[in-house]
């Protein structure tokens, strides 16, 4: 152990020093920590969200670029929210993705990737529930595995820049959707 | 990553369970810690509860209050869904003030008391590292050195698992300089700059570090600020923490 001040003052400035150093080391280029970074597909946060394309019950072709581009160079963020009919906390979120994507519209996409199930079983979910935004048809999952999606509800928030913002699994509340929602409208 | 865990038709987040498993093993350590260094062992272990639970309730509370609209339409949407949704400023800010209030109305000598809980702290602290590698962001800046991980057929610095070996080295300072202790809060001071020092230097590994304005690291700032404060009173309690306790 030190055992005069003096010491302790050497200790006290030399720590100064080198951490002062370090900060200024580590700096993040601004410009990175803006920009879309270069990193691979993955659905896991801070990558970029896995591409696909799928159908609404109606033939409709969705694709994830397109409508993340649907806002210009500024990017649109997306809400993908995986379920099923059968899923019973599914159906309890459901009427908060509705309220979400009716209040957002036009600043934020909603999209709800059915998993496993066919076209005429989601359009009655549809219709059970009101929804507006539209529902994909993911009948051999392909896309629930292209994001490791392993229970039900899966939620993942996708930034205007494409990347993962957060994975939740389970139910969702009107709250944290909101809250997560504003997160991504404000950077 | 494993943002969750399958369990026959169960799927459980991973984080969740981590979370609990590290809640117990933090009041255990807790417990253990005030034994060795002759700690009041129930009152201490009650601030840690104490902090813990108001914590908890605390963070979820403050969020509710954040969001309060969204909460009206449906109240028993405060208790549940639980997955989500807590405010981690207010929960530090209440369970600290709840600890404090305990500590006072137990009548705990506090130095004595964070020298008890700082195990705890620094495992508590871990915990949350090993929780984010395995579900959470968890990921640092691309590297080719062999001690990276692969994600995704990509190397990176498994920055997280670095704050961890930084944790237990902090346990270890602690663990060896129990016997040598010279005045209570000592044990504390050092643990707290040891790691706090470690994570200065790691954090400059993560990808997605929380940055100022001007592009520095936030946590680094405020592990300097421990480390610089740790070191101040470390230098300042040297003279007179030896002299209170001869006095005591």
């Amino acid at each position: 152990m030190l055992k005069s001040r003096f010491e302790w003052t050497i200790l006290l400035v030399m720590a100064t020093l080198l951490g002062t150093a370090w900060i200024v080391f580590s700096q993040e280029d601004m410009r990175r920590v803006s920009a879309p970074k270069s990193l691979t597909e993955a659905p896991i946060v801070g990558h970029l969200a896995p591409d696909f394309t799928l159908e609404t019950p109606v033939g409709e072709s969705i694709n994830l670029q397109e409508v993340l581009a649907a806002n210009g160079a500024a990017g649109q963020p997306v809400v993908l929210n995986f379920w099923a009919s059968w899923c019973g906390p599914c159906r309890v979120e459901m009427p908060n993705f509705q309220r979400a994507s009716m209040r957002y519209n036009g600043r934020v996409a909603f999209l709800g990737i059915n998993q496993g199930e066919d076209a005429p079983t989601i359009t009655n979910f549809g219709n059970q529930f009101n929804l507006t935004y539209p529902l994909l048809v993911d009948q051999d999952s392909a896309v629930n595995r292209l994001y490791n999606v392993r229970g039900l509800p899966t939620t993942v928030f996708v930034d205007g820049d494409g990347v993962v913002r957060e994975v939740v699994v389970g139910i969702i509340s009107q709250a944290v959707l909101e809250d997560r929602i504003q997160g991504m409208l404000t950077e | 990553m494993y943002p969750t865990i399958s369990l026959g038709p169960l799927s459980l987040p991973t984080a969740g369970i981590v979370y609990l498993l590290g809640a117990w093993l933090c009041l255990s350590v807790i417990e253990r810690a005030a034994k060795k260094l002759d700690a009041p062992v129930e009152a201490t272990y009650g601030a840690a509860v104490t902090a813990l639970a108001a914590g908890a309730v605390g963070a979820r509370l403050t969020f509710v209050f954040q969001y309060w609209p969204a909460f009206q339409e449906n109240l028993l949407s405060i208790v549940w869904p639980l997955n989500n949704g807590f405010n981690v400023a207010g929960g530090l800010v209440i369970g600290g003030i709840a600890a404090f209030f305990y500590g006072r109305y137990k009548q705990l000598h506090w130095p004595q008391t964070l020298d008890a809980l700082i195990p705890g702290i620094v495992l508590g602290l871990m915990v949350v590292s090993l929780a984010d590698f395995l579900a959470g962001p968890g990921y640092g800046v691309l590297t080719r050195t062999p001690f990276g991980v692969s994600q995704f057929g990509i190397r990176r610095h498994a920055v997280q698992i670095y704050e961890i070996i930084v944790g237990g080295a902090a346990l270890l300072v602690w663990w060896k300089m129990v016997g040598r202790r010279q005045y209570p809060g000592q044990l504390f001071l050092i643990t707290s700059v040891v790691y706090a020092a470690g994570r200065l230097f790691t954090d400059y590994f993560r990808d997605n570090p929380w940055v100022t304005a001007g592009g520095y690291h936030i946590v680094q700032i405020i592990s300097l600020g421990i480390v610089l404060a740790g070191i101040f009173l470390l230098g300042y309690f040297q003279e007179t923490g030896k002299q209170e306790l001869a006095e005591e």
